[in-house]
């Protein structure tokens, strides 16, 4: 390593050469004053762009959104697979929902047991009127399409409880 | 017989005279003298590192202005697992390098003059001595090839030789800016010499 280290002297004093470079006279005399105006104006401005916040809160995301940036070739073959994949998915999706034989076989079966439900209960009875309370008295189930008033231990704000006392002695 | 002025003692109290870290934590907290502390420490290396790595004095100047303003927003983030500097330093080269990218092989030369102190250095003079072919040229000519020279070789090979040559970074400092290991930047660094020898061929000392 030794002998590469003085092989390489020349070069090195060269490069000292770029050591002497340097920008024009006084140039960092209000450096630091100009960068705190610009975070000021920034802070007071609030005009930070999508890319410097996403760099703050996920800067892992912006460096991937980066390389987009630099190389157009990344983001053409992402947005070329990205379409394949929605592609396929689209196609699976029609597969799916293509009818199987069987079904229209089950949609028939259950008409009849739909047909001895509503034909097993007689017309649903109307509710039998205490005409001298006024409160009408069902026991009759009923099948209809209103949801339960108590589902999953929850209330249903749609429905309200009501207890009907008969009168003692009637 | 005037007495000579007594040299003047930062006050431990005023920005100027706090450690690193407590500026750092100041700065955290939103206080923008401290922050201007931090900058006027280290603006001149993360410029000439910058400097050195476009070769042009209007880019560095944007994007040291530019690390320096991400860093102070950043700042939360920092968790001062390394020292302010070395993650500094590490914001500014990635800038430089997404920059550069960006610009790919567009190179605009807008190089600063030599300082008055070049013609007195004496490796220098050495250089463009008599036993050199091209004795008749000056130092700027030098300066313009030796650019030139550095802009043929890699970007990292030659952020590592203007890192550890011109800056004086240690090759571990590089490697944790680099985030690569110490073996990688070696050879990097003589591989990098190496083009930089035959490129400069001519102006070598036979």
């Amino acid at each position: 390593m030794n002998a590469n280290e003085n092989n390489f002297e020349t070069v090195r004093q060269l490069l000292k050469l770029k050591q002497h470079e340097v920008p024009p006279p006084g140039y960092f005399n209000h450096f630091s004053s100009q960068i705190i105006s610009r975070i000021r104006a920034g802070e007071e401005g609030g005009t930070k762009t999508f890319m410097e916040r996403l760099q703050i809160t996920a800067p892992w995301l912006a460096g991937f959104l980066q390389i987009f940036e630099t190389r157009p070739g990344i983001i053409g073959a992402f947005a070329t697979s990205l379409c394949l994949v929605l592609g396929a998915g689209l196609f699976i999706a029609e597969q799916s929902d293509s009818a199987p034989k069987t079904a229209p076989v089950v949609a028939e079966n259950t008409q009849p047991i739909m047909d001895s439900v509503t034909s097993a209960s007689p017309a649903p009875l109307l509710a039998a009127t205490d005409p001298s309370s006024g409160i009408s008295v069902s026991t009759n189930p009923v099948l209809s399409l209103q949801p339960s008033a108590n589902m999953f231990g929850q209330q249903n704000p749609l429905f309200q409880s009501a207890s009907f006392a008969t009168p003692v002695g009637r | 017989m005037s007495m000579p002025e007594p040299a003047t003692i930062p006050d431990a109290n005023t920005p100027a005279g706090m450690l690193e870290g407590d500026l750092v934590k100041r700065a955290r907290r939103g206080d923008l003298a401290a922050y201007d502390e931090l900058v006027k420490r280290y603006q001149e290396r993360i410029y000439a590192t910058i400097y050195h790595m476009t070769g042009n004095h209007e880019d560095a100047n944007d994007l040291t202005q530019e690390a320096f303003i991400k860093a102070y927003q950043a700042l939360p983030s920092f968790k001062g697992g390394s020292s302010f500097y070395t993650w500094l330093y590490r914001i500014a080269i990635n800038k430089t390098i997404n920059f550069l990218k960006q610009r790919k092989n567009r190179h605009h030369f807008s190089l600063n003059d030599l300082d008055f102190n070049t013609e007195h250095n004496p490796d220098l003079v050495a250089l463009i001595s008599h036993k050199t072919p091209h004795r008749d040229a000056g130092l700027a000519e030098l300066q313009k090839k030796l650019n030139e020279a550095l802009f043929k070789l890699s970007e990292p090979h030659r952020m590592v030789v203007i890192l550890h040559d011109v800056q004086g970074v240690s090759h571990e400092e590089i490697a944790e800016a680099m985030k690569c290991n110490i073996g990688t930047v070696r050879s990097r660094l003589f591989y990098a010499r190496q083009q930089l020898q035959a490129h400069l061929a001519e102006y070598m000392q036979s």
